[in-house]
């Protein structure tokens, strides 16, 4: 059987990181997102390396 | 022993005002401090450059340098530790990766003339409230209800006037 493949996410696609954020910069819960608990973690990861490079900001 | 090497991706945020004077010097400088430390630059390439998020240190926009590196973790804490005390770096991202994409083995260390970036002058703003001036208008509405009240005396003693003489 083959195993389903996971999401990645690059820490300077903005774009894409900005679905699964509020409009004040929060992440969306996973409940919201429907991220399985390994890719809501690279999220966050994602997330926060992008926060530290000032490509998004910590709050709006 | 021999330490085990990995491969990173590194991102550099580069001050404006450094670029501005060469981009070429600005990414000689970093390459050759990485080399420095014993890392192989695979990939240095412009990622961009745009406006920040948040300022930091003042700075509203800057010019965002990619790289693929190759090397071990203390390589990468030496280098670190060096760019945030000197150079056109004020802020560096190096993150470990299994494998260097192919789209990004083709840039290399990338070679582009100065001219080719334009970077856009930031707004500066003044360090002191510039003194407020009233336009005319409001100025002249000012001093109406001044004459106004000079004027009402005067019509007191008309009308004291009025009284006496009855």
């Amino acid at each position: 059987m083959a195993s389903k493949k996971t999401r990645m996410f690059d820490y300077k696609d903005v774009e894409d990181l900005q679905v699964y954020m509020t409009a004040q910069g929060k992440i969306h819960p996973a409940k919201r997102t429907g991220l399985s608990g390994r890719e809501q973690r690279r999220l966050k990861r994602a997330v926060k390396y992008a926060r530290l490079m000032s490509l998004i900001s910590y709050v709006s | 022993m021999t330490e085990k090497k990995y491969i990173y991706q590194a991102m550099f945020l580069l001050d404006n005002e450094e670029v501005r004077k060469g981009f070429n010097a600005a990414k000689d400088w970093i390459q050759s401090s990485l080399e420095k430390h014993g890392l192989e630059v695979k990939v240095l390439r412009l990622w961009g450059e745009r406006q920040l998020a948040y300022p930091i240190g003042g700075r509203k926009r800057a010019t965002y340098l990619l790289g693929w590196l190759e090397g071990s973790g203390d390589m990468v804490n030496e280098v670190r530790r060096e760019l945030y005390l000197i150079g056109p770096a004020f802020r560096c991202l190096f993150l470990q990766e299994d494998a260097i994409p192919e789209e990004e083995l083709v840039y290399g260390i990338q070679k582009m003339e100065d001219s080719e970036l334009i970077i856009p002058e930031e707004f500066q703003e003044p360090d002191f409230e510039e003194p407020y001036e009233e336009p005319e208008e409001e100025q002249a509405a000012k001093d109406e209800p001044k004459e106004e009240k000079a004027e009402k005396p005067n019509s007191a003693e008309k009308t004291e006037e009025v009284k006496t003489d009855g």
